[in-house]
């Protein structure tokens, strides 16, 4: 996935975007007061300078699907691990809440179910079927949207064709108005993603930590 | 449009198996025998819908499945499986969403879903206000409303007053209808966030009607004045699409921008560089941009002015109008320069905060895009096309209910929107019979002797005009979930209501609204499948520019300078927007983008201002002008400018349901009762206040706390 | 002073001593032993609800992940560093004073053991799922994660357990068959089964003998690795201020300091309680205490090695950790910290004068004290100052955590009480001049 700071607003339609698409729970004030909200992308914002020569920088931040993930070997189950397509993936089931994986990410993407999450009728009705409801107890966190990626997959497997580049767009980068985000294979030369990540503006989130992330920013141009 | 998009449209209702060729005999039966709400899928299914979060009016697909909805009936518990509506997204084939969705458009869903949603018709019970209602039957509750609105027709139609939101569309019409049956005045706007001032001007100025379009995308320097054109204005999403390409959409240009706003908002982060307006000074900064363009000779266009206009930019003096901005001179000469010398300028005037003189803002701003030639082409301003509907364009509210007997609202809240020293709410209670149509109990709604609770707008048949197209065009939306409780379509409401007062009436439809479109080989079903119709762009038309009087004074302030030293500004919040978003789980758990507070709004003051009261992040303040006061958290912004205090509008409602109920409090509230002249819309950035520290942090909740990334802690 | 060394006692007279407690009870123990017992039950109520609510119940949150529970287990099995490493440090050098001391310190260690082993479990999530992490070809055809340094922890604790279980057990045969001839039924039962037929021949002593120095020398390796890995729980991450490379040395050295300290303090306690004075004499409590100095000063430069590289190093993620540590909101205790566990000792116990079984006992309560902190401060401001700004928090536990860490300290003194009554506290055969030593 690339993101474009330079087209990027703030505007935060794909924060809610990830909350409708994979059945993030909210919180109450109560919890949100002791940091218990689930965010599985948020939007950073920083002021830079002072009056008048003020600059506010927003940047999206999810999990950065690290090749080299910190939050992998730690866990002691194999909950969180690498999948064969090299997302690093969470199976929900296999979690017993160690949190040490979210001791370990250092971009604090990862998000513990406190309690049983609960939605007041009738507002599960909107709960998106392709994605599992996460029990007390365990960890969660952005999956790259994985239950779009594998319709993708399927679809073009129905119709027996290739996957065109950005056919599979996870929530987050479909919604998003300024079309700051991009995704797609990155072992394809010819994707979009490629070659953002490749252009001069494209920079690592703590890249110096060696995680390998698979979100490049692209930075604001001057 | 990309062929997969088109067929995941139409296929989502039964009858585009047909247009798609693969009609089985099944695929023909079907729409005859099964209404398209009873299919309750396994598989995903998309119909087109319009989003009427703000009068922007992008047009959305809604993704369908199965849900679980479990009622009680008589104590028992049923479980049944329900066609629901599963997200949310922008519809490809309309050009103003272009497919995407702005956060608030997404969250539509909760609204549809809410747990308070009103369930059927009510009855008050309690005080007017008191928000007390008992649940009634339609047929009590039409007769009702026909015999109060009988009365007051008979006395006098002229005491009939129907309050709506601002879009024109399906609904506004048949609103119209009824008036007219009712030989009743015509509906008034009542709403923050149509921007009647950016109409006017341009009417003036060009005598176009609608809302100017700005091609920001192919523009190469932009300078926005007073429009937060990628936050809460005419059309965020179509503005954010577009800002994407000017800055990164073409290989050759990176647009430039320019933000001169009174605060600190996106659009002003997104830009390169804000110059900080003071508050109702946008006319004074314009009329010396324009000077320093023909002082700099980069009037490149100035033939087409008009005189009277040409004038009051050589008049200006350009070191005493930018000090009364707080504007530094040099940075502003470097500034116009640039625009003067692009080859595609454009300036963006807007009124995203009414001033009183707010229309001489945005006329001044029309006339420097004519000096630079940039009306009627591309990169430049460009003529709205003509309204398939005509919008309302009265927004005297406090006026028409102070004569009001009868009072019909509908997709309105004015008990909210504005401020106690309007006397609104006085006459809220002081009409003999208020009924309001709204699908939640708001503030509003608390005051109504009758709830007729309409439909939800994922339930309802509806076209609607977007604001800002220059395209003729409508998005369509035709119900395909049942609805959920004993609500009614307001269209067929007003019917029966009508029907019952025997006054003839004839009903909107959608059909009947796109009919005239649904020329060649584009059927009226095509236009419902697709979710409207977008005729081509009319070619851009050189304009017949009149001349538009225009003053570069600064606005007048509410309240004694000496009692009430700091300028008070109230804005449309991004998850909020006027206040209509508060009552989403969603939008109060979405960070505010400037102070990242969630579940409530602060009161933003600059850190000098906060240094003085000794206010620290969190500290309850009281906000006070001379019509009242509230009390909120401060939030100290690095950005604000010193003197100026803003607040985002949302918090601070009487009711609207579990998440909004009680929480904070309403900015509008406290506002002189200010109108801009030519409009009558209510001046936001008005109103004087001062501000002293009345507590210790309470729950104030900021999603992330620190303000700065790099965390200067060394040894 | 030599005077009054207990190994110059009628070994008749000490036999009698030593034996006496197990019969005869008081209402202060009682009073005490169910005084704790409630606190536990408190604790064990408090547990019930977080699993039924969910972790929720706790101070923790994005991104302080870990608090209490963590600290208290890193805590507890420091402590379990007094039993094993004094007593066999001592036995291997032999040195003559350690009799009386050792089993007492063999006891904390099980009993440590036993409650800080019980955290890592209590802190999960979804704690009925703990099996899950331990390794055993199971349904789920699935192995743990044997690269996770809390498998290693795992591993580590278990034999840790196991270790110390038999090391206590041994040197307590020949004690048990000398009580095996015991009034009580129930008792004698028990004596005889857990004597393993002791007979006290010279082929037993020679085994037993033997068994104690292997026994000594394998605990103390698995001690010293056990705190180290512990220590790499943090020190494998690569959060600020946790990724070290002392951490391991640094652990084992807190370790073993905190064990001196609560060995100090159980021992003068039972002093006192069992009127032990005769055996238990300022002379140990002087060496015990000359120890804990050691530890101190050894402790301080630990502290004083990591601290100044962070400082001097000055990198702002780091500099975020050790600001809030030293004059942030954790300053607090930082400071307590650095005075209970090196200003008091090294007062009361660095001057002569001062160094008496009372300034011991004081010592010890400040070094326990601040060492309790010095794990509270490893684990909540690292986590409190994550890399990314933006996710800063701060952790403010609730009853229900405090209420289950009371709850290990009373289970302690439950656990204690109980095998004071049971076994006799300090090993009375080693007092008899047997056969090994007549050759
Ligand atoms: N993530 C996850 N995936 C799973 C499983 C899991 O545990 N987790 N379980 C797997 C297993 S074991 C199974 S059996 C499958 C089941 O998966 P599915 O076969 O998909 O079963 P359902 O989703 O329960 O029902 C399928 C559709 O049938 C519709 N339906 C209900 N009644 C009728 C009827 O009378 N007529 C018709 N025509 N349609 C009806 C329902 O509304 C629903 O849309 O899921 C498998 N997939
Ligand atoms: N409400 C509801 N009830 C249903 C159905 C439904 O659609 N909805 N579907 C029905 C049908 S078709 C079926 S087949 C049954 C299925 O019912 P179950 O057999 O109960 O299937 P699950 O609940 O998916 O899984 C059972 C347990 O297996 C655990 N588990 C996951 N992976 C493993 C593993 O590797 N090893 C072991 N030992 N356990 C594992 C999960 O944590 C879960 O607790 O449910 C039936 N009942
Ligand atoms: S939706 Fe796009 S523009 Fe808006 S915040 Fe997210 S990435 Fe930025
Ligand atoms: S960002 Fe965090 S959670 Fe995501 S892969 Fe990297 S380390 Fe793991
Ligand atoms: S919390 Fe769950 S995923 Fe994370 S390390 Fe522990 S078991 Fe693994
Ligand atoms: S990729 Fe999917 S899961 Fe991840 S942040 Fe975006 S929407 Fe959420
Ligand atoms: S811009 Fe307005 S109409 Fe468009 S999605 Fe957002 S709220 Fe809805």
């Amino acid at each position: 996935m690339s993101i474009d700071l330079d087209r990027c607003t703030g505007c935060e339609a794909c924060v809610v975007a990830c909350h409708a698409e994979n059945n993030l729970p909210v919180s109450s004030p109560d919890q949100a007061e002791k940091g218990r909200t689930a965010h599985w992308i948020r939007v950073d914002r920083y002021y830079e300078g002072e009056f008048p020569d003020v600059k506010v920088k927003y940047r999206p931040v999810l999990c950065q699907q690290c090749d080299n993930a910190p939050c992998e070997p730690v866990c002691p189950t194999y909950a969180t691990y690498h999948n064969p397509e090299g997302l690093n993936v969470q199976v929900y089931n296999r979690c017993v809440g160690t949190f040490y994986c979210a001791n370990n990410c250092p971009y604090t993407v990862r998000f513990f179910n406190w309690f049983a999450p609960e939605w007041p009728e009738p507002l599960q009705l909107q709960h998106n079927p392709d994605v599992a409801i996460r029990p007390a107890g365990v960890m969660e966190k952005c999956t790259f949207c994985v239950q779009r990626i594998q319709r993708g997959k399927r679809d073009a497997m129905v119709e027996n064709r290739p996957l065109a580049d950005g056919e599979i767009q996870p929530a987050c980068v479909q919604s998003c108005p300024a079309e700051a985000m991009a995704f797609g294979d990155l072992n394809d030369p010819e994707s979009k993603v490629s070659k953002l990540a490749g252009s001069g503006r494209s920079t690592l989130l703590l890249g110096e930590l060696g995680t390998k992330p698979k979100v490049f920013y692209l930075e604001r141009a001057k | 449009m990309d062929r997969r998009v088109f067929f995941r449209i139409l296929s989502a209702t039964s009858a585009g198996a047909l247009t798609t060729g693969c009609g089985t005999s099944v695929g023909k039966l079907m729409p005859l025998l099964v209404p398209d709400y009873e299919i309750v899928p396994g598989e995903e299914q998309w119909h087109p819908a319009v989003c009427t979060a703000c009068s922007a009016g992008c047009g959305t697909l809604a993704r369908i499945m199965e849900g679980e909805r479990v009622t009680t009936d008589k104590g028992e518990q049923v479980r049944e499986r329900v066609a629901a509506v599963k997200k949310m997204e922008g519809n490809p084939l309309d050009p103003i969403s272009g497919g995407r969705l702005c956060a608030r458009g997404q969250a539509a869903v909760q609204a549809l879903y809410h747990p308070d949603r009103l369930r059927g018709p009510m009855q008050r019970s309690g005080e007017r206000g008191s928000g007390q209602f008992a649940a009634t039957s339609w047929d009590t509750a039409i007769a009702s409303a026909a015999e109060k609105i009988g009365k007051a027709r008979a006395a006098d139609p002229g005491r009939i007053v129907i309050l709506t939101g601002g879009a024109a569309g399906s609904r506004s019409l048949a609103l119209d209808r009824f008036a007219k049956a009712l030989k009743a005045p015509a509906p008034i706007v009542c709403s923050i966030t149509d921007h009647p001032v950016e109409r006017k001007a341009a009417q003036m100025v060009f005598g176009w009607t609608g809302q100017p379009v700005y091609d920001l995308a192919n523009a190469q320097f932009v300078l926005g004045v007073g429009a937060d054109f990628l936050g809460g204005w005419t059309s965020p999403v179509y503005y954010a699409r577009q800002y994407g390409s000017f800055r990164q959409g073409r290989r050759e240009v990176r647009g430039r921008l320019v933000q001169a706003e009174s605060r600190l908002s996106i659009t002003a982060a997104a830009a390169d560089r804000w110059l900080p307006v003071h508050p109702g000074a946008e006319p004074q900064f314009l009329a010396a941009v324009g000077r320093i363009l023909f002082d700099t000779k980069l009037a490149r266009n100035a033939k087409d002015l008009p005189k009277a206009a040409a004038d009051t930019f050589r008049s200006a003096d350009v070191k005493a109008l930018l000090a009364a901005c707080g504007l530094e001179e040099k940075r502003v000469r470097e500034v116009v320069q640039e625009l003067g010398e692009s080859p595609t300028p454009l300036v963006i005037g807007g009124a995203s905060i009414v001033q009183n003189n707010s229309l001489d803002a945005v006329i001044a701003s029309h006339y420097i895009n004519v000096m630079l030639g940039a009306v009627g082409k591309p990169g430049g301003v460009l003529a709205p096309a003509k309204e398939t509907v005509t919008p309302f364009d009265n927004y005297r509210v406090a006026d028409a209910l102070s004569r009001a007997q009868v009072v019909l609202i509908d997709g309105a809240n004015p008990a909210y929107l504005f401020p106690k020293s309007s006397g609104v709410e006085e006459a809220l209670k002081r009409a003999e019979t208020v009924i309001n149509f709204g699908t939640f109990l708001d503030d509003s709604s608390a005051f109504a002797d009758l709830i007729l609770p309409d439909h939800d707008t994922l339930e309802s048949e509806i076209a609607l005009v977007p604001a800002v197209s220059n395209r003729v065009g409508m998005a369509v939306g035709s119900p395909f979930i049942r609805p959920l409780y004993d609500t009614r379509a307001v269209e067929r409401t007003l019917a029966e209501i009508a029907k019952k007062m025997q006054v003839v009436y004839d009903g909107v439809s959608v059909r009947e609204l796109v009919e005239p479109f649904a020329a060649g080989e584009t059927t009226i079903d095509d236009i419902l499948h697709q979710g409207g119709f977008w005729n081509d762009a009319a070619p851009a038309a050189a304009p017949r520019i009149s001349d538009a009087k225009f003053e570069a004074t600064s606005s007048a302030m509410a309240g004694d300078a000496a009692q009430f030293p700091l300028a008070f500004q109230p804005y449309t919040s991004l998850q909020h927007h006027d206040g209509s978003g508060a009552n989403l789980p969603w939008m109060q758990e979405l960070p505010d983008p400037v102070s990242s507070s969630i579940w409530g709004l602060p009161v933003e003051l600059d850190p000098k201002t906060a240094a003085g009261l000794r206010v620290a992040n969190g500290d309850i303040v009281r906000v006070e002008s001379a019509h009242g006061s509230i009390d909120a958290p401060a939030y100290v912004h690095p950005g604000a400018i010193p003197g100026v205090v803003s607040m985002p509008i949302g918090d601070g409602h009487t009711h609207y349901g579990r998440y909004a109920t009680g929480r904070g409090a309403n900015p509008l509230s406290i506002l002189a009762s200010a109108y801009e002249k030519s409009t009558g819309a209510l001046v936001l950035g008005g109103t004087r206040v001062k501000v002293s520290r009345v507590g210790d942090r309470k729950q104030w909740i900021q999603f992330s706390t620190p303000d700065r990334e790099e965390r200067d802690i060394h040894r | 002073m030599a005077a009054s060394a207990p190994e110059l006692l009628p070994y008749a007279k000490i036999r009698e001593d030593l034996f006496r407690p197990l019969s005869k009870g008081s209402s202060a123990y009682w009073t005490t032993v169910f005084g704790a017992l409630s606190i536990v039950i408190l604790g064990a109520v408090a547990w019930g609800i977080q699993v039924r609510d969910g972790m929720g119940v706790t101070g923790l949150n994005r991104p302080v992940f870990w608090g209490f529970y963590i600290v208290d287990f890193v805590f507890w099995i420091g402590i379990s560093h007094a039993g094993t490493l004094i007593s066999a440090i001592l036995r291997l050098t032999d040195a003559g004073w350690r009799k009386p001391v050792t089993r007492a310190a063999e006891a904390i260690t099980v009993f440590c053991l036993m409650i800080g082993g019980m955290f890592p479990i209590i802190h999960l999530g979804r704690s009925w799922l703990f099996y899950w992490l331990i390794p055993y070809p199971s349904e789920r055809l699935l192995w743990p994660n044997f690269r996770s340094p809390l498998l290693w922890d795992l591993v580590a604790i278990l034999t840790y357990v196991t270790g110390s279980v038999i090391y206590l057990y041994l040197p307590l045969i020949p004690d048990m068959a000398q009580l095996a001839e015991h009034n009580v039924p129930w008792r004698r039962k028990l004596y005889r089964i857990l004597s393993l037929g002791w007979t006290g021949s010279d082929r037993e002593w020679h085994a037993l003998e033997r068994a104690m120095k292997l026994m000594a020398c394998i605990i103390l390796a698995v001690a010293i690795s056990v705190h180290t890995v512990v220590s790499w729980d943090f020190a494998m991450s690569i959060a600020p201020m946790w990724h070290s490379t002392i951490f391991g040395p640094y652990f084992v050295v807190g370790a073993i300091f905190s064990g001196i300290a609560a060995l100090l303090l159980v021992l003068g306690i039972l002093r006192r309680a069992l009127g032990l004075e005769l055996y238990l004499t300022k002379h140990h409590f002087n060496n015990l205490s000359k120890l804990l100095l050691l530890m101190s000063l050894l402790w301080f430069y630990f502290t004083f090695a990591e601290y100044q590289t962070v400082w001097y190093g000055n990198e702002p993620s780091e500099m975020a950790v050790f600001a809030s540590k030293i004059r942030g909101p954790y300053a607090p205790f930082f400071w307590t910290m650095v005075v209970c566990n090196f200003v008091v000792p090294f007062i009361l116990l660095g001057i002569r004068k001062l160094r008496t079984i009372t300034t011991a006992m004081v010592s010890s309560v400040c070094v326990l004290t601040g060492m309790w902190l010095e794990r509270y401060l490893i684990v909540a401001p690292t986590l409190g100052n994550p890399r990314m700004t933006s996710a800063s928090g701060i952790y403010t536990p609730t009853w229900i955590e405090f209420a289950i860490t009371a709850a290990t300290f009373a289970g302690m003194i439950v656990l204690y009480l109980l095998f004071s009554k049971l076994f006799p506290i300090i090993a009375v055969w080693e007092f008899k001049p047997h056969p090994v030593e007549e050759e």
